[in-house]
């Protein structure tokens, strides 16, 4: 673009593009400030306070929650959980999600009733999940405990949901039967992006499926799925829904993530001000991981 | 003629693979649904007695009854209006932002694109305080329209993240070719982007539909009267303080995600046609 | 329409004349009186919307000739909040507010009714904001205290006993007062917490109620034998396993190490002897299989724990007794015919050194309303308090509103109800109640919110033998002392 040759117009060229972008963006932007960028800048003033969240006086502690934090040992467990958490979502959700999507864009449209009950979780609301799931998993009688009854011919019990770590993996587990969907879902939509006369000229040079997918297709789906990966980072970082209705966080603490946390210090124990610390801290921590996530895997940009 | 013989037997193993995968993924998938359903069909004593995952002896559908006289209807539409209308605005507010984003070269760019990004970042429940002053403040308190902002801006990032990333992966040229033939950035973006950019849009129709149609936080916190209660809400009716009846709430979540297959399945074919033209136009 | 007036006059008047002892809503000096304006009340009310209100016009309140603050006759509106979602409290807390604003029709009551699970994030976000309902339910305990110190709770205690109200039991007006002031009026009917056990099964295996935790553990043993789990437990909600923690400590010392660990002084603990012999009992019973496998795992909220009871894999259950009114809503037959109830065993050996045995696990007043009446200024908005008052303590928990809730399985905190319980599991548990020398309000609502958490989370580790009853006992000395400090 910008040519110094016609340093003129490629001027009103830019401001002109500014301007649109300006006008384009202006909604968005207004939305976002309102009822995002204003709870944040709150959230932040409110963790210099000691605060029990209802009382009209707060007393100003400076930057002594955020010391409190530094030092929290349930806080950084709970972050760890989430590291957890990410990476295993990832790992689970994206690559299966993906080979779902392969399966039904091979497939065409004759596979859409798999499309439809592959969808399902996704639709099932959390509260559902969390108690089905309870069941499912129940140490005696669930159905995980009665398959290893079956296999091994004798009464086996297995603890999934009562101890730790099997907790977390367990609910880690869940949450990519509840959120795998949605990954399919994007998958086809990124293959539905790439242009069919590609595919058809792989083919007439005679590459086979296996082949268009791996050296072709796939690469072409590069930004699509680097999108993917950082939605289910940022994800699995303030999860909270099924988790709270699932374990509450529990057992001891076992499944305790940021968002929960954060949650039963503000609205359970009086503790706004270091709730909002917390918060903060987690808006920070995961912002920090999704932009070093971005810079460490940068696709080449192209305007 | 040996080499094509054994491209196919290689291709017939890995369908077999693939079915037996799909095969799997359908019975994980279908198994707590199913139990959902059934278990809607039951008493509570029996579903205790009998276990979850047993099938419903005797069937009733008097939970179905007592769900649907009990203002089922009215919830359900609320919620039909608000989400739509969240919908539909965040759509357009979300394809127009995303569209500057990905294909116009600005200064604040890349600022405001991370700005947006790291916005996605934020947990919901920090926000209900100040959400609800505003809201309490402008008088929208205990109204739907009240929840129409909140779930229209908390699916902004996302979407707009998402969108950026779609719309620039469509070719470069199609604009230039429009710009030649005298088009500018707005009809460029109403006649070529924004059609383009279907399956993306479809995408997350489906993504924030979900979300919204099950959101209970800010539905819970910002609507107080009955008469005004989106769907989520109506699960607290079988709800109390030491008792749970969990089939009368299995029929109601089961009500409620009926309406979202139904439109999937409507939608997903949409989906496919939008995915056909832009491969056409492309 | 007539013939069903008359016939609600004749059941009302019947009802009355059965519950004299109860619900005499004149105390302390309690009159003749009282049980005829009540009988008036009571035949009026039930056809509350359409008739109480012409009844109004002629003049004649439920709260007449009672002694009670004139209530403002200029319009005036009042927000109250609760909990009652579901039949068929709604219905009984509706009809209270009816009989009310039939009577007072220039006062408003918005009845807002929210979700349990996320009733505290409500009160947060409306408190925090400026929008706190001017009346509202709570449990008492640690919350209320907060809610009082942070300006939404108005001090009651001199209208208490200056007018009229309920005779309430002196464990509920212990309860509903804080720092020697009254602040809340109970309403929700007391639970106690007792062992639910299946009587065919103990009938089947010749078991008899046990007397002494050796007689139980004995049964327990027996149980065990034939394949039966003793104690019917779902522990992920840790408030559960919490009752046989907080049981065995106050049979083992009575009051005496619970006050003293609370309080953190003289020597007190959570590591004193009662606290290490419940926790060791619990993890002893653990190993012996006395609670299911996964007790962690199993959640209340999900009724996991009703659910082994009733498919014959446990046979005992030690919960509060609102279970009364659930089993019966999931099957009443299945419960008269299988489900009885006895109170926790006696610890024989601390009976004998001295330690009373009467002190049981509870709640006297269930739910109680605190009232938010201020003005802007901060002054006290007494027009309103009035009305709140009169709301709280004539119309909720008058004789119509006792007998719904005893018909539903609730017993109201009030001296003389006890009489009338008809269910005999209820009535065990109320006896139980009654003959109390202290009942003491659940760990968890009874601590500081944040002491509260570290507790339910020790509960998790006992029953998973995951610390030693010593570690637990710390850890929670710890959190108490960090309360104490920030206090």
């Amino acid at each position: 673009m910008g040519n110094s040759k016609h340093l003129g117009l490629a001027y009103t060229r830019a401001r002109s593009t500014a301007k649109a972008a300006a006008i384009f963006l202006a909604p968005a932007l207004l939305l976002i400030a309102i009822f995002i960028v204003y709870p944040v800048i709150d959230t932040f003033a409110i963790s210099g306070y000691k605060w029990n969240g209802i009382s009209s006086d707060r007393i100003y502690i400076g930057l002594e929650n955020w010391n409190t934090l530094l030092h929290d040992e349930m806080f950084w467990k709970s972050f760890q959980h989430n590291l957890i958490v990410m990476v295993c979502s990832i790992v689970l959700q994206i690559p299966i999600g993906m080979l779902l999507a392969t399966f039904l864009d091979a497939g065409g449209k004759k596979f859409n009733i798999f499309k439809v009950i592959w969808f399902l979780p996704y639709l099932m609301s959390s509260v559902a999940i969390a108690f089905l799931f309870n069941y499912a998993l129940a140490t005696n009688g669930g159905i995980i405990s009665s398959l290893a009854t079956l296999l091994r011919g004798q009464k086996t019990n297995i603890d999934l949901l009562g101890t730790s770590p099997n907790a977390l993996f367990t609910v880690i587990a869940v949450m990519a039967w509840q959120f795998t969907p949605f990954y399919m879902v994007y998958f086809i939509a990124g293959y539905g992006n790439i242009d069919t006369t590609i595919y058809e000229a792989a083919v007439i040079d005679g590459a086979t499926r296996g082949q268009y997918l791996r050296m072709i297709a796939i690469p072409l789906l590069g930004p699509i799925f680097k999108t993917a990966c950082t939605m289910s980072l940022i994800g699995s970082l303030k999860y909270f829904d099924m988790i709270w209705n699932m374990t509450q966080g529990g057992p001891a603490g076992a499944t305790e993530l940021m968002a929960t946390y954060m949650y039963k210090l503000s609205f359970q124990q009086f503790n706004m001000g270091y709730g909002s610390t917390v918060a903060a801290g987690m808006f920070l921590l995961i912002t920090a991981i999704a932009l070093l996530f971005n810079r460490v895997f940068k696709v080449k940009e192209d305007y | 003629m040996n080499e094509y013989k054994a491209s196919k037997i290689k291709s017939r193993i890995a369908w077999t693979i693939a079915f037996i995968f799909a095969l799997s993924q359908l019975i994980l998938t279908l198994t707590p649904f199913f139990f959902m359903v059934m278990n809607s069909f039951r008493k509570q004593f029996d579903m205790l007695q009998q276990g979850v995952f047993h099938l419903p002896d005797p069937w009733i559908v008097t939970n179905y009854v007592t769900v649907v006289t009990n203002g089922f209807f009215g919830y359900f539409l609320r919620s039909v209006i608000v989400v739509a209308i969240s919908l539909i605005l965040m759509l357009i507010i979300s394809s127009c932002a995303a569209y500057p984003l990905a294909r116009m070269k600005f200064k604040l760019n890349v600022l405001i694109y991370a700005g947006i990004v790291a916005m996605m970042s934020v947990p919901m429940h920090v926000t209900l305080i100040p959400i609800f002053k505003m809201t309490t403040s402008i008088g929208l308190y205990d109204t739907l329209q009240s929840l129409i902002g909140p779930y229209v801006a908390f699916a902004l990032p996302m979407s707009v993240f998402i969108l950026t990333a779609f719309m620039k992966t469509i070719p470069k040229e199609i604009e230039e070719s429009a710009e030649i033939d005298g088009c500018n950035r707005y009809q460029n973006f109403f006649r070529m982007i924004l059609p383009l950019s279907k399956s993306g849009l479809a995408t997350l129709a489906i993504y924030n539909g979900v979300t919204m149609w099950n959101e209970f936080a800010f539905a819970n916190t910002l609507l107080i009267s009955p008469w005004n209660k989106t769907l989520p809400l109506a699960l607290g009716q079988f709800k109390g303080e030491h008792s749970l009846d969990i089939p009368m709430i299995m029929s109601v979540l089961t009500l409620s995600v009926l309406p979202m297959i139904i439109l999937f399945i409507i939608f997903q074919d949409k989906l496919v046609k939008g995915m056909m033209a832009g491969a056409v136009k492309g | 329409m007539k013939n069903r007036l008359l016939a609600t006059f004749l059941t009302a008047a019947m009802v009355i004349s059965t519950l004299a002892g109860c619900g005499g809503s004149a105390a302390p000096a309690a009159t003749n009186d009282a049980s005829g304006s009540g009988a008036a009340a009571t035949a009026e009310a039930p056809a509350a919307d359409t008739a109480a209100s012409s009844d109004a016009s002629t003049g004649t309140k439920q709260t007449d000739g009672k002694n009670l603050p004139e209530l403002t006759t200029e319009p005036l509106e009042i927000t109250l909040w609760d909990i009652a979602t579901e039949d068929p409290n709604k219905t009984t807390q509706e009809s209270a507010v009816a009989r009310f604003m039939a009577d007072y029709p220039n006062i408003k009551i918005n009845q807002v009714h929210q979700q349990n699970d996320n009733y505290k994030q409500q009160l947060v976000v409306a408190m925090s904001s400026g929008q706190a309902p001017n009346m509202y339910i709570h449990w008492g305990g640690g919350p209320m205290a907060e809610y009082y110190k942070s300006g939404f709770v108005n001090d009651i205690t001199d209208m208490y006993a200056k007018y009229d109200h309920p005779d309430f039991i002196d464990a509920a007006v212990a309860q509903s007062t804080y720092d020697g002031k009254m602040m809340a009026i109970p309403f929700g009917g007391l639970s106690g917490c007792d062992i639910f056990y299946n009587k065919t099964i103990f009938a089947d295996l010749g078991l008899e109620v046990p007397e002494t935790i050796d007689d139980l553990e004995a049964v327990c043993a027996t149980l065990k034998e034939n394949g039966i789990t003793p104690f019917a437990l779902a522990n992920a909600s840790k408030w559960t396993g919490s009752m046989y923690y907080m049981y065995l400590v106050a049979r083992h010392s009575g009051n005496e190490e619970f006050d003293a660990a609370y309080t953190q002084e003289n020597g007190g603990s959570f590591t004193s002897p009662a606290f290490i012999y419940a926790a060791e009992k619990i993890q002893d019973w653990v190993k012996k299989g006395y609670f299911p496998d996964g007790v962690n795992s199993l959640t209340a909220d999900d009724n996991q724990d009703r659910a082994l009871l009733y498919d014959g894999s446990a046979a005992m259950m030690l919960h509060g007794s609102w279970q009364v009114s659930g089993l019966k809503s999931d099957n009443e037959e299945w419960y008269t015919e299988n489900i009885g109830v006895f109170r926790f065993p006696e610890d024989a050996e601390a009976k004998a050194a001295g330690v009373p045995q009467d002190v049981e696990i509870g709640t006297a007043i269930g739910n109680g309303f605190s009232f938010n009446c201020f003005n802007d200024d901060g002054s006290v908005n007494q027009e309103m308090l009035d009305a709140c008052y009169v709301l709280a303590t004539q119309y909720y928990n008058d004789d119509i509103y006792n007998e719904t809730q005893m018909a539903n399985g609730n017993t109201p905190s009030i001296k003389g109800c006890e009489e009338q319980i008809e269910d005999p599991n209820s009535k065990i548990v109320v006896d139980v109640f009654f003959n109390a020398s202290n009942v003491q309000l659940w760990y968890d609502q009874y601590l500081p919110a944040s002491v509260t958490e570290v507790h339910k989370d020790c509960m998790t580790e006992l029953f998973g033998l995951e610390k030693t009853p010593e570690e637990i006992g710390q850890e929670q000395d710890e959190a108490m002392q960090k309360a104490i400090a920030e206090q």
